[in-house]
C-alpha cells in the first residue's frame, strides 16, 4: 500500500529534513544561484544592447582588456583607498569609544542608542546631507571653519582629488563607525573583571592593560569586522555617487560607479558583468586567504 | 513529530509559485501615483476602454500639472485610459532602458531623449511614426527639432514633446554697472566684460558653469564647441574633436576661463541647478546655456533675487555674428514592442499638436515646437521675450548621434574635467579622449 509507505518515508527524520529544505532551496536556486550563473554567462560574451549586431560570445575576452582598461583599474585603486582608510580609521574610533561607553557614566544607555543612529539612517539620506555639508558655497562644513577662523575664504573642498576622497572616507567613516562600536562593545562586556583586578594588581598602567588584556579578547571580533566593512566598503555606491559622482576627473569613482555606467549608460552588457565578476574574485580571494590564515590564528588562539 | 504531507505539499507549491513570479519577464509596469488619482476620477466606463501606459520626464516648468490636465483631456475626448508615469529625468531613463532593452512591453509612450536616438535606432527599439501619421504631419514644426529623431533609414521615431534648447540670459543691471549698454558679441568681449564686472564689484564672476563630472558636463562640451564652431565627430561617427582647432580652442576657452577668474571654480562641482541658482541670486553676470523657462523662475522671490534684471542676448561667437546654441529635445516614442500603437499614436498626435502645444504653453510657458506659435499674439503678449529666442532657434543643434554616446560621455567628462582641473593640457585631454574611445572610431 502507498499510504502507510509513504507515512514511513515522512517518519525517516533524515529524508523530512530534506524535504524541508527543499523550497528554501529552490528560492536560493532562484534568486542567488541562477543570476549569479547568468551573469557569468554574460560576462563571456560582448552583449552591447545598443549595437546588437555586434553581440559574440567571447570567451573571457571582457577579463583581460579589464585588466588592460585604466579606468577600471583607477577604480579598483581608488575603492580599495577607500575601503582600507575607512576599515582603520572606523576601527581605532569604534574600539574607542566602545571602551568610553562600557564606562558607568550617567545618561549611558542614551548615549549608547544615539550612537547607533548614524548607522540607522537610509545610505541616501547620509549621502544628501554630506553633500549639503561639504557645499562650497552654503556648506556647514566652510561656515564651521570660517568661523572657527581656521580658512579665511570658504574653499571647494569636491574639487581636489584628495580633498574629496579624504572627506567621503569621513563621511563614510561617520555612518559605519556605529556597526564596530556596537560589536566591540559587545565584546568588550565579555571580558571578566578578574582579568583587570589582577592587572590591577600586578601593577600593570592602562596601555599596558588595552594592549595585553582588552586587545587581544576582542580581536576576533575586531577583525570581523574589519573584514566585513572592508567587503561594504567595495559595495558603497549612494555615497559616491550622490556627493562627487566619482568626481574630481574620477579620483573618487569606485568599481561599483563604474559597473553602474558600463552597464547601464554605455549599456554594455556583457563588459558590466565581467567587471562585476571580476571585482568580486578580487575581494573574494584576498578575504578567502585573510579568513584562512591571519583570522583563524587569532581565533584559535 | 509527525508532519502533514497536505502542509509539505504547500511549502513547495508556495515555493515553486515564488520562483515562477521571480522568472516573470518582462515586467509589468508599477501603479504610478498618478495614475491612482486619475483612476478615480475616470469614468466608469474606462473599464473596458484600451489602457495604454505613458511615461516621460516631469516638465521643469510644470508646477501646477499643466501636462496631466492636457492627459485626462484627452482621456476624456479619445476614450483611451492613460497610466501616467512621471518623475524626474533620470528615475525616467533608469525605469526605461532596463525595460526597452530586454524586450519588455510595459510601456506604450516613452521619453525618446535626444542623446539616445543613434543608440535606439541602432537596436531598433522604437516604432517608426511615419506609419501613423498623415502626410505633411510635420510641416509646420521647427525643423532642426524633427531632424533629430530621424534614423538613417530615414524615419521618424519620435515627436518632440519638450523644445528644451538654451538660451544666452545676462544680467543687463550688472552688466550696465560695469559700465557696458550692449552683451558681448564675441568670446573675447565676454572675457572683458566679465573681469570689468568683477573689478567694480557688480559681481563675484562671469559665469557659474556646471562643470561638475556627470551627464551634464557632456552636453557642455558640446555646447562649448558649437560656441567656437567646433565638431566632434563628423557624419561616419569618426573623430573630429581631437584634430578640429576650434574645438581645441573652445576647451582652452573652458580652462582660461577658471585661470582667470572669469568662472566661478565652485564651478567643478556645479550641477545644472546650482549654476542656475548662482545666476539667479545675482552672484554671476551671463548664464550661457540658460533653459526657456528662466524668466519664470526670475519672477519668483523665493529663488531669485534678479527679477527684472535679467535679459536675453545671442550666444557669443568667436567673432561677431557668429552664434550657436545646444538643444535638448526629448520626444515621445512607441517602443517597438509596445501592444497598443494606435492608440500610443493618438496619445502622441494630441499631446504634440499645436493646440496642446499652445495650451502648455499659455498655461506653464513651454517653448513650442510649431513655428507659428511663436507669433501668436496670446502667446508674444504673455511672453515678449521669446521674439529674442527666434534669432538663436535658427542656430540650435543637438548632441551628436552616436551608438555609443554613453561611452562619449563617460569619457568625455573624466577628461575634459581632468583638464579643467589643470591637470593636463587640453590637447592632451582631447587626445586621452580619442584613445580611450578607439574601439568606436567610425562606428555611427
Amino acid at each position: 500500500m502507498t499510504k502507510p509507505r509513504l507515512r514511513s518515508l515522512f517518519d525517516d527524520p533524515r529524508i523530512l529534513g530534506l524535504l524541508l529544505v527543499v523550497p528554501a532551496m529552490l528560492a536560493i536556486l532562484g534568486v542567488v544561484l541562477f543570476p549569479m550563473f547568468n551573469s557569468l554567462w554574460l560576462s563571456l560574451q560582448q552583449h552591447d544592447l545598443s549595437r546588437p549586431q555586434e553581440n559574440a560570445f567571447i570567451w573571457f575576452r571582457n577579463y583581460i582588456d579589464l585588466l588592460q582598461d585604466p579606468r577600471y583599474l583607477n577604480s579598483l585603486q581608488a575603492t580599495f583607498k577607500f575601503s582600507l582608510f575607512s576599515v582603520l580609521i572606523e576601527l581605532t574610533l569604534g574600539v574607542a569609544i566602545a571602551i568610553t561607553l562600557n564606562q558607568n557614566f550617567r545618561g549611558r544607555g542614551f548615549v549608547r542608542g544615539l550612537m547607533i543612529l548614524p548607522w540607522a539612517m537610509p545610505s541616501i539620506v547620509n549621502a544628501a546631507m554630506w553633500k549639503w555639508i561639504y557645499n562650497a558655497d552654503y556648506g556647514a562644513l566652510n561656515a564651521l571653519l570660517s568661523q572657527l577662523h581656521i580658512i579665511s575664504n570658504y574653499r571647494i573642498w569636491l574639487a581636489e582629488p584628495v580633498t574629496a576622497m579624504t572627506l567621503i572616507i569621513l563621511a563614510n567613516v561617520w555612518k559605519e563607525t556605529p556597526f564596530t562600536v556596537i560589536l566591540a562593545l559587545a565584546a568588550l562586556q565579555t571580558i571578566p573583571d578578574d582579568l583587570y583586578e589582577a592587572s590591577r594588581v600586578d601593577g600593570a598602567t592602562e596601555w599596558q592593560t588595552f594592549l595585553r588584556i582588552t586587545l587581544p579578547l576582542i580581536m576576533p571580533v575586531l577583525m570581523i569586522a574589519g573584514l566585513l566593512q572592508f567587503i561594504w566598503g567595495f559595495q558603497t555606491f549612494e555615497l559616491i555617487f550622490i556627493v562627487t559622482g566619482g568626481g574630481p576627473f574620477s579620483s573618487t569613482e569606485m568599481t561599483n560607479l563604474r559597473v553602474y555606467a558600463t552597464t547601464f549608460r554605455s549599456l554594455r552588457f556583457g563588459y558590466g558583468a565581467a567587471m562585476a565578476y571580476l571585482t568580486s574574485l578580487i575581494i573574494f580571494i584576498p578575504a578567502v586567504v585573510y579568513i584562512r590564515t591571519a583570522y583563524r590564528k587569532v581565533v584559535e588562539a | 513529530m509527525k508532519s502533514s504531507p497536505l502542509y509539505l505539499f504547500f511549502s513547495m507549491l508556495l515555493a515553486l509559485s515564488f520562483m515562477l513570479a521571480s522568472c516573470g519577464a518582462p515586467t509589468a509596469a508599477p501603479a504610478p501615483v498618478a495614475t491612482q488619482a486619475l483612476a478615480t476620477e475616470a469614468p466608469q466606463a474606462a473599464a473596458e476602454a484600451e489602457t495604454i501606459t505613458v511615461i516621460f520626464p516631469k516638465h521643469e516648468a510644470d508646477l501646477s500639472g499643466a501636462f496631466e490636465a492636457s492627459i485626462r483631456e484627452f482621456e476624456k475626448q479619445s476614450g483611451i485610459k492613460v497610466e501616467l508615469i512621471q518623475s524626474d529625468w533620470d528615475s525616467v531613463a533608469n525605469r526605461i532602458l532596463p525595460e526597452i532593452s530586454t524586450g519588455g512591453s510595459a510601456y506604450d509612450v516613452v521619453e525618446f531623449d535626444n542623446g539616445w536616438v543613434a543608440e535606439w535606432c541602432g537596436a531598433g527599439w522604437a516604432t517608426p511614426l511615419n506609419d501613423f501619421m498623415s502626410a505633411g504631419y510635420t510641416e509646420g514644426m521647427i525643423p532642426g527639432l524633427v531632424d533629430l529623431f530621424s534614423c538613417p533609414d530615414g524615419k521618424l521615431y519620435g515627436i518632440v514633446w519638450n523644445n528644451d534648447t538654451r538660451f544666452f540670459y545676462f544680467n543687463a543691471e550688472k552688466l550696465a554697472a560695469a559700465g557696458f549698454n550692449e552683451p558681448p558679441k564675441t568670446w573675447d568681449e565676454f572675457k572683458q566684460m566679465s573681469l570689468a564686472a568683477k573689478e567694480k564689484g557688480a559681481v563675484p564672476y562671469g559665469m557659474a558653469p556646471f562643470w561638475n563630472q556627470e551627464w551634464s558636463l557632456g552636453n557642455e562640451f558640446h555646447f562649448w564647441t558649437y560656441a567656437f564652431g567646433g565638431q566632434i565627430v563628423d557624419d561616419k561617427g569618426c573623430f573630429l574633436f581631437n584634430k578640429d582647432p576650434n574645438t581645441l580652442a573652445a576647451l582652452q576657452y573652458m580652462m582660461d576661463s577658471l585661470k582667470d577668474g572669469v568662472s566661478n571654480p565652485a564651478g567643478m562641482t556645479y550641477n545644472q541647478a546650482a549654476s542656475q541658482d548662482a545666476f539667479l541670486k545675482g552672484d554671476s553676470l551671463f548664464m550661457p546655456q540658460g533653459i526657456a523657462g528662466l524668466m519664470a523662475y526670475a519672477k519668483d522671490p523665493s529663488v531669485s533675487k534678479v527679477d527684472g534684471q535679467i535679459k536675453v542676448g545671442l550666444v557669443p561667437g568667436v567673432k561677431a555674428g557668429m552664434s550657436a546654441a545646444l538643444t535638448l529635445p526629448e520626444a515621445y516614442a512607441i517602443p517597438s514592442k509596445s501592444e497598443h500603437k494606435e492608440a500610443a499614436w493618438k496619445f502622441i498626435e494630441f499631446m504634440t499638436s499645436k493646440e496642446t502645444n499652445k495650451v502648455l504653453a499659455q498655461e506653464i510657458g513651454v517653448l513650442p515646437i510649431w513655428v507659428d506659435l511663436y507669433a501668436d499674439p496670446d502667446l508674444t503678449a504673455k511672453y515678449p521675450f521669446w521674439a529674442d529666442f527666434q534669432a538663436q532657434l535658427q542656430t540650435a543643434r543637438g548632441l551628436s548621434k552616436l551608438t555609443w554616446y554613453g561611452d562619449f560621455v563617460d569619457i568625455s567628462t573624466a577628461e575634459v574635467h581632468k583638464a579643467l582641473a589643470g591637470e593636463q593640457t587640453a590637447q592632451q585631454a582631447l587626445d586621452n579622449m580619442a584613445t580611450g574611445l578607439s574601439q568606436f572610431e567610425c562606428k555611427p
